[in-house]
Order: C-alpha cells, then structure tokens, then sequence
C-alpha cells in the first residue's frame, strides 16, 4: 500500500502495552504518530494527549444559527403578508420558540456532523494500517526513516506489541 | 418460565468474539428471512393499493364520520412516532447517563427509532385531503407569495418530525461508522464494496476518535431533548385545541411517557425474535430485558397516574364538556376501546412488579404486545372519542374505521418492518463498538497470568 | 363604436378565441367540449352580469313571486319576488329547487311514443299527427283531460279547448285538493271557497292539525304573517296553540301542543265554542241559535274525556281566544281523516263566534283554486275502468303514484284507449301512457295563475328551453288547428304566448287601466303580476248550518292498533319534489331524516316494542304493507304512529326511484263525506329483523345542558317571572376583576394584529338570527345549496355524517318525558365567524383566516385538507369535500348534465379533498360593495343580503355591519335575549341568537 509514508506499524493486544509504547514515543520526541483502536480509549486519549475536539465549536456555532433563523424565519414570514388568524397577532412569539428549537437541534446535529467530517479531514495522516486494529487491536503507526526504524520497532517490542512490521 | 431461555454462556466474550458473532448475523439471508420479507412486500402492496384507491377516490373510502375528522391515520402516526421515542432515549439519553446495559439494545431501539419515525411520517401525507399539495406544508418562496402558518401545530409537528428523522437517523449513521469499519475487513464481493463506502473511510485513529467521541457527546446532548419535544409537540397538535378531552396542560409530559412506554415495548417485541434468530442469547442477555422491563414499568406506572389525574382533572375541573368528555369516554359508544386500553396499558403493567415476569421473556413478549396494542387504543382513544362527542350535542358521530384504513394500517406495519429487515441483514443490529466498550481491554498482567 | 371593435364583434373574437384555446390546450381533456361561442349575443346578457326576471313559482298553488337571476342564458338562483303581495320576496324550498326541475337530467327530453319494447322518439309534427288521429277516431264523449291545478289562462284555455271539441268537463287533480275546508264552508257559511287566514293580525291562533307553516295553501306567506303576529318584539308577542295528535313542524312553533286522541278535534274546538258562548267571553252574532243545541251539547266537561284534554285546559283555550284577536285553523292533510270536514265545522263555528270571520278570515280573497274534489277523480277511475275512455290526456298530475293504490286508479288508467301526457318528467303516469309530448318547465313558459281572487300573476321565460320540449299550450293549439272545424274557434292566437296577451287585453280593461298594452304588459311582466283586492264580503251562518247536528269522531285505533297518520313532507310535498335532489337532502324539519320515508313513533311505544331508531318496521292496514325504518319521536301519540307521503316512486328519475316507500299504498280509496280521501289510517306495526341507520344530520337530539338553542319565557322579559339562566357552559362565572384583565389582554393582543389591511377602517360583518321568528322551515338551507354550489351526496354519505349543507337547523328537544309537555327548538347553525376563530390558527397554509372585515374567510384552492379546523370548530360548520363531488363519473358526482347549469358563476366548484364553509355569501359582499364603489356612494344598510337571509320566510335573519352602530344587526345584537352559541370559549361569534320566547306560564 502506497499512499503512506514509510515507517512502523505495531499492533497491540494489551491496552497498557500500547500506551506504554505512546508514552515513549512522544518522549522519543515522536509527534506525527497514529494511533488505531477499535474503541475510543480513554487511556489512550491521555496518552496521545490530544486537546478538546474543536466539534464543539460546530455544535454551539450551529445552535446558535438554528435558533436565529427559526426566530428571524417565523417572524419574517409572519409580516411579509400579514394574516390575522383567531383574534392573535400577526407574529406570535411563544409558538415560534417551538419553531426556533427545532431548528437549534437540527443546525446543531448537521454542524456537528459537518464538524467531525471536517476536522477528521483535516487532521487525517496517511498512515499504514491493519484491518485487525478495527476487530481487536491497537495499532502505531510511527512514520520515520528507514534509518531509525529498528529503534522504533524495538521500542515497540519492549513495551508488549504483538507484531510489529516496517512498512515501506 | 425461564426454562425456555437458552442457557446463558459465563464467559466474557473478547473483542474478536464480538466481532465474529456480530458478523455472523450479516450475509446471506435465510430461507425463512426470504420468506418474511416476502409477506411483508405483500402486506406492504396492500397498503399501497388502498392508498393509491384513497388518493384517487378522495378521503371518503376512509371511514371518517364528521364530526370525527381525523381517525385511525393520526392514531397512527401518535402510535408510530412514539415507537420512535424509546430508540432515543436508550442510545441518546442513557448513554448520556453512561448506563452500561444500553450497549447490547441500543442500535437495534435507534434503527427501530429511524424506520418507525419514516413511518409516522407518511400518515400526516396520507391522512391528508390533497397529498399532492402536501408539500405546502414547508415554508418555500412559493408562486402564491405565501409562507405557512407557524402558530399551526401541524407546522410544529413538520419542523419537529423532520428535523426527529434527520437528526435520528444521522444518529444512527455516526453510531454505525467503527462498526461498519469493523465488518469491512470481515466482508467480502459488494458488501465489501458497500461498506467501504459507507464507513466513510473510519479506521478508528485517535484523531477520528477524539472529534467522534465529542461529537457524539453533543449530538446525544442534542437529542435528548429533541426527543422529549417531539412527542410533546405532537401532543400540542391535540392540547392546543379546544376539543374537550384534547386541551389539557398535561399532554406533553403525558405523552413523551406513553411514547416511551409504547417505544420500550416495540423495543422488546423486536429484541426478543431477533435475539433467537441472530443467537446473540450472549450479548442481549436476561439482565437486558429486566432492565428494559423496569423501564416499562416506569414509564407505564406514568401513563397510569396520567389516565387517573386525566379523569381527576375532567371532574376537578368542574367543566361540564370536559366530565362529559371524559364519561363518554368511559361508558359511552367507546367504551371497549377505553378499557382495552387500561387494561393493557394500567393494568397488565402491574405484572412487571414481580421479577419473575421481568426475568421471563416469553411473558415480557406478550405483554410487550399487549403494551403495543393498548397505545394504539390510546391514540384511537384519544382522537377519535374525543372527537366523536365535542360541543355541539347536534353534531356529535360515530366513526369506526373502513378497510382502506386498516390495510393502510397493516402496510404501514410492513413499511417498518421491510426497512427492518434489509437493515438487519446488512448492518449490525449489536453494536459492535460500543459491546466492546464495556469489555475491559487485556491488560499486560492478564497475559503473564 | 368607430374603432370597428364593438361588443358583438369583441364576443364574437372572444367565442373563436375560447374555441382555439380549447383546442389548442388538448393536453388536459381528450373529451371534446361542447362550446357555444355567443356569435349572436343576446340583447340583454352582459357576460359576467346576472340579468333578472319576474316569473310566478309553478311549484305549488300557492303562487309566489319569483325573480330568477340569469347569467349567460341560463338560470341560475330562483328568489322571491319582492314586490309580489303573496310571498314578498321570500321563497320556501319547494320553490327554490324549481330550478332543478328545469334542470333535471331525468326530464323528459322530447315527444316519445310507446312502442311495443319501450318508448321511441318521435318528431313534435308526427306527435301531433297522432294526437289529431286518435281524437278525430272518438266519441267526443270519450274524451278527458285531466290536469293539475291551472288558475290562470291555460286552465281556461283546455276548458274551451274541451268544450269546442265536445269533451267532457276537465277534471283538475291535486292530492291535497282542501275538500274538508270547501265542504265545511259550504256547510257553515253557504260559500264554496278557501278564505284567506291573516295570521299576522291574529295574537291567538289555534291550529288543529293544520301545518300552515308546511305545505298548507300558501306557507309562505303564512310564515311571514305568523312571525309577524306570533314573534317577541318590544315586550309584546302572540300565542299560537296547535292541537294534533302529532307535533308537525308547525307543531313545534307552538307554545302549546295539545294531542288529542287521534280524530277528536272536532270536540275541542266545540268545546271551546260552548265556552266562549257559554262564558259570554264573546259578542255572540245572533245567528248562531241556528246551531245552538250543538254548541250546547259539547260542554268542556262532556268533551274532556272523549277527546283526551282535560276540561280546564278546553276552557283555559277558550278564554285566551277569546281575550284577544284571534285565529283557528282547520284542514291540512296530517288533519284529513274521515270527519275532517266536522273539525272544520267546529273550527267555522269557533272562528264565528269569536268574530273572526272578516277580521282574520277573509273571504273575499278566494283561495280555492279550482280543483276537483277526489270523488271526481274516482268517477274518471270508474269511467276507466270500464272502458268509456277513449282519449285521456294528463297534465302536471300524476294520480298512478299520488292515489291510494286501492282506490284502483292505475289499474283503470290502464283501460284507456289512449293516454296522451304531458309530464316533463317520466312519472308513474306518463309512464303509462302511449304518448308523451313533454312541457316546458315552468321557468321555460308562458303562462299566468291567479292565486287568490285579484292576484294576477304571470310566469314568462327565463331562457331558452333546456331540451326539446313545448308548451302545451302550443301544442294544444296546433291540435285544435289541425282538428279543424268547431276547434278552429278555441283561439284566434297562433301561439299560446299570444292567447296570454290576448286574455290580459281583456284583463286590463276590467281593470279600467288605460295605458297602452305594451306598457300595461311590460309593466305586469317586470312587476311579476298586477294585483287588486277583492272587495270585502258579508258572511253569516248559512241555512244549511242547522243541519250540523252530530259530531262523529274518526274511529280511533284501539289496543294493538295505532292510528296511522299519513302527513305531506314539507319537502317533497305529494310526492311532486322527490326527483329534486335538494329537496331529497333536506333534512325534514321534525325527523331531520333525508332521503327516505320512516315511521314516527313515540319512544315509550317503542320502548314496550323494543324498537330501536333505524329498525324496520313493517306497518300494515287493510290496504296494504309498507316497510320503513323507525324514528322515535316524543312529538307523537303513544297510540298514534306517522309517515310522510311522497317517498317511493317506481319512475320519476334517478333521485326519487327506489328512494322510502309509498305511503299512498297504505291509504284507503273510500271516498270520505267531504268527497276527499281520508289520511288516517289504522295500522298494526311488526318490527322486522332489518336495521337501517338513519339518514340523519342529527347527532343528538337533547342539548345536554349546553344551552345551544335557548329560550326564555314571556314572563321573565316582562319581569313577571323571575329569569333563569338556563345555559351551563361554565361551571362558575368568572369573577369580574379577572374579566377585565382577560379583556385587556384581549384587547392588546387584538392591537397587534392591525398589520396592513387589517388596520383600516373595515366593517364587521356579523349576523342576529331570531329564534322567535325562525319557524325550521329550512328555506335556508336550500337557498344555501344554490347560491354557492354545495353539492348533494346522497343517502350513504349522509349516513355517515357527510353532509355538505353549510347551514344546518338543528332541532332539540325539551322536556317530553315523565309528563312533561316537549318543546322543540330550532336552531339554524352556520359557520359564526368568530373573531377567535378556533379553525384559523389551526390551519398550517392559512387557507383558514381572518378577513379584515371579520369574515372567517376560507381559500379553498389553498387548502391541502389536513381538516384540523374541523375538528377545533366547536360548532362543527366546516365540511370537508371526501369525494369528488363535482366531477363527471364519479361515484358521488352531484350534479349530472344539465344539472351543472345550475352552479352560481360567482362560486368556485370545490374539488374533493378540501374544507368548505359558509362565509357569509362573500361573493354577494364583494358584488355589493364593488357595486357601491362604482357608484360612488356608501353601502346601505341591509342592501347585502346573504342567500339564507334573503329567502327566510319569517325574517329571522338579519345581517349587516356591526361597525355601523346604527346598523339593524347592531342593534339586534344588543338585545336582551341575544346570546352566543358556547360562549364560555371566548371565541367571539358574529351571529348573536336572539333567545326564542316562549309564551307560557312556566317552564
């Protein structure tokens, strides 16, 4: 498989094994490495040491734009043609909140979605992979030359991989 | 009773395990599964010919009596909509409470939420005089140069029922993404094709991780209440209007319980036939449904204070259209609907209190029938009795329904069910992901020992 | 104009130009249209522009003056003439539905002959041919006509006609022909004549057993005078007592039901005699020794248990007559058993010692209208039977169905040599016969009536014939012609139009009118008629009076038996409506059952039975069995059962075929004293295993305590007793100071509204009905039906609730059981248009809103039919379209060719799948005010009329502008007795009810 830098690939049966193995990688000064598991691992998110998911920002961004034009929309098209209907005015807040939070939660949950699409994209790496790493194992994969890849594979080996392979 | 479960294997299954069984229920259909989505293709032209003789004769083949002027097809959509609830509520809002024994249940309560709200969504079309204009419903710079009515419940109901669909399902897409991941590198010929487009190229990095574990965070956030508006919304539809037995404060909370409650036991006539046939006897265990079943039990001793504080509320009130209302509910021309409807929904519950019926599936899958029958009778209850004796004592009818109506009522049963099966045959009705969340992965020490 | 574009060139492009479209546009039709371009327009048809004209109703005897509306050559709404003196503008439905017997797709459409398989067409020459064959082929002597009631120029016309060619004298059939009421005149005051009853002037009327407000001469008018005489207004009303066995509609308008055992009501009005001579609560005339050892003979006390009323109640009656003017009617069919005429004696007698003869019985303005009594008829059977007629020709009558089938006229009609008819319609006679040359439609025809002495009025064509039909008239002149000889000489008129103008020459000098005759004619023509008043006349007991001596009573049914009591329906009259298809739809104001016949039963009698509503019944006497479904009905005599005649044709067209059963068959054909048939009838009932659910638009029939139809009594108006609010929309009043903040939120809510049109200066269109003045005769609903095309759906679909009618008048009873006396009441429900209008906010694509003029405005192309404004209607006036209704082919088309030409032009035709509902007559409203706005003026008062209103007989109905504080409907609505219909929802309903008033002494 082209498509991806050459470098190590290490899978993982232990949990502990592999943060052990992340741990030192970043001490080895190793950022650009992935990390596979079939289940999202808290310890491994502490391990690898990521930041808070910018979706977040999608998710309140698009709320807040959900709640705007349900409000804006209601209204708007209230007094565009202004029609009475049962003694009430023309454009009547309190129903439209029903309005407005639908379109919250639906801006929200399409935001968010376009959220992880995006932020997955950008900071997607090419990295060799296994199909294993989505059934039962944690996979590394730590990009590096040719030169220091026996380092890494031992690294690898001596904190408990189960396999581990130099990808071309 | 318990004897007719299948003994329960002790051990932990591992992640490979989980896969593999998971797996497993995918490919090739049976014999019998070909024989059921034949029924259901059969039952489903049905519907589609009555409504097609409805669309072209006009809504009078139904047997809408004025001044009952909606009936079964509203009932319908209530009872389908609140099928969907439970979906959401056991993927969204327990998982939100981080209750572990949702896992097992939960894609299969999501998909049922999805395909459930598609078909509530055709009873507003197909109960409507000109479905042909139905689409006037949506605000759309339209050649009239006129936009909807947003003081209209109906308006609330399609901003809320559609955004329930979109959200739902995109829910139920998100959820699927590492399982679908997973069974790509099991698969083979065009289900392999099929799933590796549709896991949108998921390999599980800490990345990917780290945005979906958030995301799914906020979109649970998101639906939880998205689920308790929709039912609510739905019953404005009815609290909002002036119809006695309809404008009552208690609707809202009354019917997002019942939806529940309905939803709860569609979850379990649904778990407990698929359990057998896929033998997830492993994963979908008897601690499951007793908690699915104390679930039940909640929300239907809601129902229960609800049908009472109703009737509490009729008489307290003093208003004379209100009791009114409300005897003729009891001991007028409807009484068999009304107390089909306590019996399945007030009083069969009780049965819940003793952990042997909880623990006993067979008796659950009963009851959860009866459930199911007795929250259709409460919408029917509802719309039509409530409709039937209104103000006017000259104006006041008798509506029963008409063949069109029930086989449209039967091929929407089998709408919902062919979604079912194709989606059971082709995705994982476990998750796989999140079973494997609950298994603690090994461990160094596990492996010396 | 010089431009070379004038108006019949512009039609003319026009006509090509909608040709062309319609070719060109052939993707939506493949069916090729009939187009009728207008190439040669009409002098006096504007396109889109109603013109109107003045005919005489050919309904009934009664004569009332219509204005047809025509637009674009064809009828289109058939309204009281305003200017006639019989009916003032106002029209029942009877006349309403005139336009669907010109309509009717089951007319005859040209002359046919029997052949030996069925019936061929033939040309009118061969037609006549065969007329003048067969004639010149018989004794005179053998020849007859029978005809319908004819007062005016035609009937004189067949007289000389007949008498030029030797024939014998015509004999003039109606089935309810009022021979009771001539003979009892006759009897009493020597005078073969129907005076006119002025129940206008009467402030006490006692009717026994007639249904003046129903089919009884001339309802119309008396709807009119007994509103105008009975009704509440400013502290003062009437009392109206009605003495029948059963509670007809007029019934129902009483104060007071009195029920007689069946047959009996000769006692009573004697015994109300004896009382008033007795008490001297009268001037007696002296003349009335003649009868004195009768009156004497029927004390209150003698009287009390024959008849069933106690004697208190007799003299109590007595007294109130007297007290002040007063009025007693006699006769009407449900009246006409065998001793008829003795009721009416008595009720001759009453009036005459009361002094009513020449104050509220007039004589002078006969109504008597010529037609035979029915033992002339029997003489024409029997003439048949054995075979003494050669040629019988029948006219407007059909005796095969509206006869008692044992007096064996259809069997004897069979015997004649050869039957010539003139039905329009192919009726159980003209199917009979051997050669059908059908008439024009009255609309379609010259003619003129006189309906009561001096009233002359005269029908003209309103438009072209609808099929190829002529004028009897006509044809009976191209006889006569082509017969030669002494017939030559009947007219010298070529047309029968001609004869008209000739007799009303003639007509005109007796009137010492000295204007020339085109303008004495024109003049007539546009009027409708020109009217004179007989001069009054002195009436006294006549000689003959002495020999009134005994009081026979019909023998009234004893143990199992019940009397049977045939009553005419005020819809389909003798049967004469029943291929009118909204006469057929009109809820029969008592049972408020369409489409059927039924048997009225009183509901303890059916509970001994275990007969519930809608089980049939097989009710049987001696001249034959009838099946019918049963309607329970507190307003009839546990002894006595009812049923309404007309239903059950075996040929009158598609409506009435197969439509209840014929309560003639149950009849007996013995010709009673009074020489007419006899309506009572006495009957055993078996209940059958059938059920039939009934054609109804009645839901319940008890208003629960919701205060839906309320009244009050005359004493709490007056103060003299103490008022009750009898309505229980709210358990508690709401106290005041919450009110006023509910008020004031109101009122800010209401300002936030005042967006765009809405903050102009409109009116608010608003409505007082009366419910003192409606009487439920449902005029109009049919009024409603036509102006905006509500369409008929038929005996399923009005099982199923699915009636169409935007205006429905809902009938509740009171009271009825445990002893107490039952009161009904009416209530004409529509749309109220309330200003928090339930449907409106409701309804997701506004095709439900408000106007800014208060209408409930309804967009019907908008809207999808999610029919949630119908459910939140409290008073459930929306209806919704379940089918296709107005669509060719469908399984509820309503309206076959030609009954299509019937719809108003200013209405849409709504498509299935929509909500409808009244809007006040909208169309009308926009006429009106465009109509203003060209003229540069202020709209009137009262000059928008909505169609229900315009045709209330007793102007219940008021409408107008409630801005306008001036306004009649503003000051209606202010009234003590107005209320709202559920005015506990705070929906602000623009028809205020006015509380019907009830003049008795408590409730």
């Amino acid at each position: 498989m082209s498509g991806h830098p050459g470098g190590v690939l290490g899978a993982f049966r232990q949990i502990d094994a592999a943060t052990d193995a992340v741990r030192e990688l970043k001490e080895m000064g190793y950022e650009d490495f992935t990390v596979y598991s079939p289940v999202p691992n808290h310890e491994i998110e502490l391990a690898v040491g990521h930041k808070v998911s910018p979706v977040r920002m999608w998710t309140l961004l698009g709320g807040l734009a959900g709640v705007t034009t349900g409000f804006w929309m209601s209204l708007w098209m209230s007094y565009d043609w202004p029609l009475v209907v049962g003694g009430k005015p023309i454009g009547s807040v309190i129903p439209y909140v029903v309005i407005a939070f639908e379109l919250t939660v639906l801006f929200g949950a399409i935001a968010t979605l376009a959220g992880v699409v995006f932020h997955s994209w950008r900071t997607a790496k090419p990295a060799a992979f296994d199909g294993r790493f989505t059934d039962d194992m944690i996979g590394i994969f730590v990009p590096c030359r040719p030169d220091r890849r026996n380092a890494v594979k031992s690294l690898m080996e001596s904190s408990g991989a189960a396999e581990v392979r130099l990808e071309a | 009773m318990a004897t007719a479960a299948p003994p329960q294997p002790t051990t932990r299954p591992t992640y490979a395990d989980v896969t593999r069984d998971v797996f497993a229920t995918l490919g090739n259909p049976t014999k019998t599964w070909y024989i059921l989505f034949g029924f259901v293709l059969s039952v489903l032209a049905v519907g589609v010919i009555a409504l097609l003789y409805q669309v072209r004769m006009g809504l009078g083949v139904a047997g809408y009596t004025p001044p009952v002027m909606w009936g079964a097809y509203i009932a319908t959509f209530v009872f389908w909509v609140g099928i969907a609830h439970s979906g959401t509520l056991i993927s969204a809002i327990l998982y939100l409470f981080r209750s572990a024994w949702r896992t097992s249940v939960y894609r299969t309560a999501e998909a049922m939420t999805v395909f459930a709200v598609l078909t509530a969504g055709l009873f507003p079309l197909i109960h409507v005089g000109r479905i042909w204009y139905a689409y006037w419903l949506f605000p759309y710079p339209n050649q009239r140069m006129l936009w909807v009515n947003f003081k209209s419940p109906l308006v609330f109901d399609v901003f809320a029922v559609s955004t329930y669909l979109t959200v739902s399902t995109l829910f139920l897409i998100v959820g699927l993404i590492p399982d679908i991941a997973a069974i790509r590198e099991k698969a083979t010929g065009w289900r392999k094709k099929l799933y590796t487009i549709t896991a949108l190229g998921w390999r599980g990095t800490d990345q990917q991780w780290r945005h979906y574990t958030r995301a799914y965070l906020y979109m649970a956030a998101l639906a939880t209440p998205l689920v308790l508006s929709v039912h609510s919304v739905v019953s404005w539809d009815f609290a909002v209007s002036i119809v006695p037995g309809w404008h009552a404060t208690i609707f809202a909370p009354y019917f997002v319980a019942g939806a529940i409650y309905s939803g709860v036991a569609m979850v379990i006539t649904l778990i407990v036939p698929l359990r057998k046939a896929f033998k997830m006897e492993r994963y979908i265990r008897v601690e499951h449904f007793e908690n699915l079943s104390k679930l039940l039990l909640l929300t239907g001793m809601i129902v229960a204070y609800a049908y009472v504080i109703e009737y509490f509320i009729a008489w307290y009130s003093g208003n004379p259209f209100e009791r009114a209302s409300f005897w003729n509910r009891a001991f007028g021309d409807y009484w068999w609907a009304t107390w089909t409807m306590i019996t399945c929904n007030m009083f069969l519950p009780f049965f819940l209190f003793f952990q042997k019926i909880r623990r006993s599936i067979p008796a659950l899958f009963v009851l959860s029938l009866f459930v199911n029958l007795g929250m259709w009778f409460e919408r029917f209850v509802i719309i039509v009795v409530s409709l039937s004796f209104e103000y006017e004592p000259y104006a006041m009818g008798h509506y029963t329904p008409s063949w069109v109506e029930f086989a449209i009522l039967a091929g929407s049963f089998a709408w919902f069910f062919m979604w079912f099966l194709l989606f059971a045959k082709n995705f994982p009705t476990v998750s796989i992901t999140e079973v494997k969340e609950i298994i603690p992965l090994p461990r160094k020490k596990d492996a010396h020992a | 104009m010089s431009d070379g574009m004038n108006r019949r060139r512009f039609l003319k492009v026009l006509g090509v130009a909608g040709g062309g479209t319609a070719a060109l546009s052939g993707c939506s039709t493949d069916r090729v249209e009939k187009l009728v371009p207008y190439l040669v327009p009409p002098q006096d048809q504007v396109p889109g522009v109603a013109t109107w004209y003045a005919s005489t109703c050919g309904e009934c005897e009664a004569g009332c003056g219509l204005h047809v509306r025509v637009r674009e050559g064809r009828a289109v709404k058939v309204e009281g003439n305003p200017d006639h003196p019989v009916n003032r503008g106002k029209l029942c439905s009877r006349g309403q539905a005139s336009l669907q017997g010109l309509y009717n797709p089951d007319r005859v459409r040209g002359p046919m002959a029997r052949t030996a398989d069925g019936w061929e067409a033939i040309s009118w020459d061969d037609a006549i041919a065969r007329v003048v064959s067969e004639l010149g082929s018989v004794d005179p002597s053998r020849v007859w006509f029978l005809s319908g009631s004819e007062t005016g120029s035609f009937g004189r016309m067949i007289d000389a006609w007949l008498a030029a060619a030797g024939a014998n004298p015509r004999v003039v059939y109606e089935p309810f022909a009022y021979e009771a009421l001539r003979h009892a005149n006759r009897t009493i005051f020597g005078i073969d004549a129907i005076p006119h009853f002025d129940f206008a002037n009467a402030h006490v009327v006692v009717s026994f057993g007639t249904d003046f407000l129903e089919t009884w001469l001339s309802p119309v008018q008396h709807a009119r005078d007994f509103a105008d005489g009975h009704a509440f207004h400013e502290g003062r009303m009437g009392k109206f007592i009605h003495v029948e066995p059963r509670m007809s509609m007029t019934g129902m308008n009483a104060d007071e039901w009195v029920a007689p055992i069946p047959g009996t009501e000769a006692l009573i009005a004697l015994a109300m005699t004896n009382a008033i001579v007795d008490g001297q609560l009268a001037t007696v005339p002296s003349d009335i020794s003649r009868v004195r050892g009768l009156i004497d003979a029927h004390t209150p006390d003698a009287v009390a248990d024959r008849c069933g009323v106690d004697a208190e109640t007799i003299r109590r009656l007595a007294r109130e007559f007297a007290a002040e003017a007063s009025l007693a009617v006699a006769g009407g069919v449900a009246a006409q058993h065998s001793q008829a005429h003795i009721t009416a004696q008595a009720v001759n007698l009453l009036n005459y010692v009361a002094g009513n003869i020449g104050r509220t019985v007039r004589f002078d303005a006969d109504q008597a209208r010529g037609a035979s009594r029915y033992q002339e008829v029997a003489r024409l059977a029997s003439a048949m039977g054995s075979g003494q007629v050669g040629v019988l020709f029948t006219h407007a009558a059909n005796p095969v169905f509206a006869s008692p089938a044992a007096s064996g006229f259809t069997d004897a009609y069979q015997q004649v040599g050869f039957k010539v008819s003139f039905a329009r319609f192919m009726d159980e006679t003209a199917a009979l016969s051997d050669l059908i040359l059908p008439d024009h439609d009255p609309l379609e025809q010259w003619n003129d009536v006189e309906p009561r002495t001096g009233h002359h009025a005269l029908q003209q064509p309103v438009m072209r014939p609808v099929f190829d039909t002529r004028q009897t008239g006509d044809v009976l002149i191209r006889v006569a012609q082509q017969m030669g000889g002494g017939m030559a000489s009947v007219t010298q008129a070529a047309t029968f139009k001609d004869h008209l103008q000739g007799e009303w020459r003639t007509l005109q000098q007796r009137l010492g009118d000295r204007r020339d005759f085109t303008a004495f004619w024109n003049a007539s023509l546009q009027a409708g008629g020109v009217w004179a008043d007989a001069p009054a006349q002195q009436v006294r007991l006549a000689t003959g009076a002495s020999s009134f001596t005994d009081v026979p009573v019909w023998n009234a049914a004893t143990g199992e038996n019940f009397t049977l009591i045939a009553f005419p329906s005020l819809a389909i009259h003798d049967g004469r409506g029943a291929n009118r298809p909204w006469l057929q739809e009109l809820p029969d104001p008592v049972s408020k059952i369409t489409w059927g016949t039924w048997v009225e039963m009183h509901p303890e009698t059916a509970a001994e039975h275990e007969i519930h509503d809608g089980d049939i019944l097989e009710v049987t006497t001696p001249n034959g069995t009838v099946s019918a479904p049963a309607f329970l009905y507190p307003g009839v005599r546990p002894d006595t059962i009812a049923m309404p005649l007309g239903q059950g044709h075996t040929s009158f067209g598609r409506y009435a075929e197969g439509t209840g059963a014929n309560v003639y068959s149950l009849l007996s054909g013995e010709i009673a004293g009074f020489g007419g048939l006899s309506f009572y009838a006495t009957a055993t009932v078996v209940k059958t295993r059938g059920h039939q659910m009934l054609a109804t638009n009645a839901g319940r029939s008890r208003q629960m305590g919701r205060g839906i139809a309320q009244a009050v009594l005359l004493g709490e108006l007056t103060g003299e007793v103490e008022h009750e609010e009898e309505h229980a929309d709210h358990a508690a009043p709401v106290p005041e100071h919450i009110e006023e903040v509910l008020d004031a939120w109101q009122e800010s809510q209401y300002e936030e509204m005042e967006q765009g049109d809405y903050a102009a200066d409109n009116p608010r269109w608003a409505m007082a009905i009366d419910l003192s003045r409606c009487t439920g005769c449902s005029a109009c609903v049919t009024a409603c039906h036509s102006e905006n095309n509500i369409p008929i759906v038929g005996p399923e679909l009005m099982r199923r609730g699915r009636e169409m009618s935007w205006i429905r008048i809902e009938r509740y009873f009171e009271g009825g059981e445990h002893g107490e006396p039952l009161e009904t009441r009416v209530l004409p429900m529509t749309c109220q248009q309330c200003t928090n209008a339930p449907c409106e906010p409701v309804c997701p694509v506004y095709a439900a809103y408000h106007t800014p003029d208060g209408l409930n405005g309804q967009i019907y192309n908008r809207c999808v039919g999610t029919r949630y404004c119908g459910n939140n209607c409290p008073y459930k006036v929306r209806y919704f379209n379940w089918f296709d209704f107005a669509k060719e082919g469908e399984p509820f088309h309503a309206f076959p060719e030609p009954l299509n030409w019937q719809l108003n032009p200013d209405i849409t035709v709504r498509t299935k799948g929509v909500m409808e509902k009244c809007t006040f007559c909208v169309q009308r409203i926009r006429a009106k005010q465009d109509q203003a706005v060209l003229a540069d003026r202020e709209l009137e008062d009262g000059e928008i009329m909505t169609a229900c209103q315009q045709t209330c007989p007793s102007h219940a109905i008021v409408f107008g502008d409630l801005n306008d504080p001036t306004s009649r409907v503003s000051q209606l609505s202010q009234e003590e007795r107005g209320y709202h219909v559920l005015e506990g929802l705070n929906t602000r309903p623009a028809i205020t009810y006015l509380k019907k008033v009830r003049n008795v002494a408590e409730a």
